[in-house]
């Protein structure tokens, strides 16, 4: 079993597409809020309430479908031998973390919609239980990366999690659908596919949707370099201490064995184990 | 302030200062890597741009 210790340098410079991708997610999610605040019409039954969904709908369609499910897949990858790479485990983290920020967001946007609506902050209601229970899975994945181990290890073990974190996904979408919930049903992806939402209302969720996903991507690319950078100055801490170690000449055999092994599979900088040239006193 | 304004609020600066934090982090990661660089890489670039080099 190999990983491929992949570290791509951190000196390149950042991806001219990431740049595209920032100024289109901003100026597409200035365009859904002025919509969605001052040019879409109030809802007949819900009033200016209704404002509420060119927000809180895409943002769970970012949780839920794009962050959680792309840590599915990347983790899927990532075990599967033909396709294991640090990369996929890297993806999956940077994803996990964005869908983290997305799905407090969610239950948080939701709530602010839930109390002048339903008459209560929060209820122990399937939607909102799967949703907040999505939640605590997903930060248990990143208090695990945090857990110290080798590379390898921690790759294998977070993907795992984040499959076993991924089952509560279909549950909170059927969860309309298979007990009565104070939730709606869906409005765009229900059962009929039809929408039941139309005209510059429909426009404007539609640009919703696709403003956060811009903002989703933007912010994987960039916490994906993050990952790469400190799994970079992690192996330079390594080698900084290995050759204090050296200096103090207390590094058996084994220990040399065990940090250099947790190097390579961690992508080191390529630097020697060999006791450095000059030594201080 | 309605629900509807707090929603945004809420939204859109979570959504802001997350991605301020992820440039700070990402802009102070880069320079560490700068920083630990060797100088062996200078003096490569010194030489490529016809500067001194070793013999």
């Amino acid at each position: 079993m190999s990983v491929r210790p992949e570290i791509p340098s951190a000196a390149a410079p950042r991806p001219r597409w990431l740049r595209i991708v920032g100024v289109a997610a901003v100026v597409s999610t200035a365009a859904t809020v002025w919509l969605g605040l001052w040019v879409t019409p109030p809802d007949k039954i819900q009033g200016n309430l209704v404002r509420l969904v060119y927000l809180h709908p895409p943002i769970a369609w970012v949780a839920l479908y794009l962050a959680f499910g792309l840590a599915a897949l990347s983790s899927l990858l990532y075990l599967w031998r033909r396709t294991r790479s640090l990369f996929w485990d890297r993806l999956a983290a940077a994803s996990v973390e964005v869908g983290v920020v997305f799905n407090a967001l969610t239950l948080a946007t939701g709530m602010l919609w839930g109390r002048p609506t339903w008459g209560v902050w929060w209820t122990w209601d399937a939607r909102l239980t799967s949703t907040a229970l999505l939640l605590v899975l997903f930060v248990g994945y990143l208090a695990l990366r945090r857990v110290p181990a080798d590379p390898e290890v921690r790759a294998r073990r977070c993907a795992v999690a984040a499959l076993i974190a991924f089952v509560d996904v279909p549950i909170v979408h059927f969860s309309v659908i298979w007990w009565q919930t104070l939730h709606q049903g869906a409005t765009v992806l229900n059962s009929n596919l039809s929408p039941t939402i139309h005209g510059s209302m429909a426009w404007t969720l539609l640009l919703g949707f696709i403003a956060l996903t811009l903002v989703f991507v933007w912010m994987v690319g960039v916490r994906y370099r993050i990952e790469v950078l400190a799994d970079r100055t992690d192996a330079e801490h390594l080698e900084v201490s290995l050759a204090e170690r050296w200096a103090e000449g207390d590094l058996d055999i084994a220990a040399i064995a065990a940090i250099a092994a947790t190097n390579a599979s961690n992508g080191g900088t390529g630097a020697s184990l060999r006791p450095p040239t000059r030594v201080g006193p | 302030m309605s629900y509807v304004d707090a929603g945004y609020a809420v939204g859109l600066s979570v959504l802001v200062l997350y991605a301020i934090g992820l440039v700070v982090r990402r802009r102070s990661l880069e320079r560490a890597v700068e920083l630990s660089l060797p100088p062996s890489d200078s003096a490569d670039g010194a030489a490529e741009t016809g500067g001194a080099s070793g013999p």
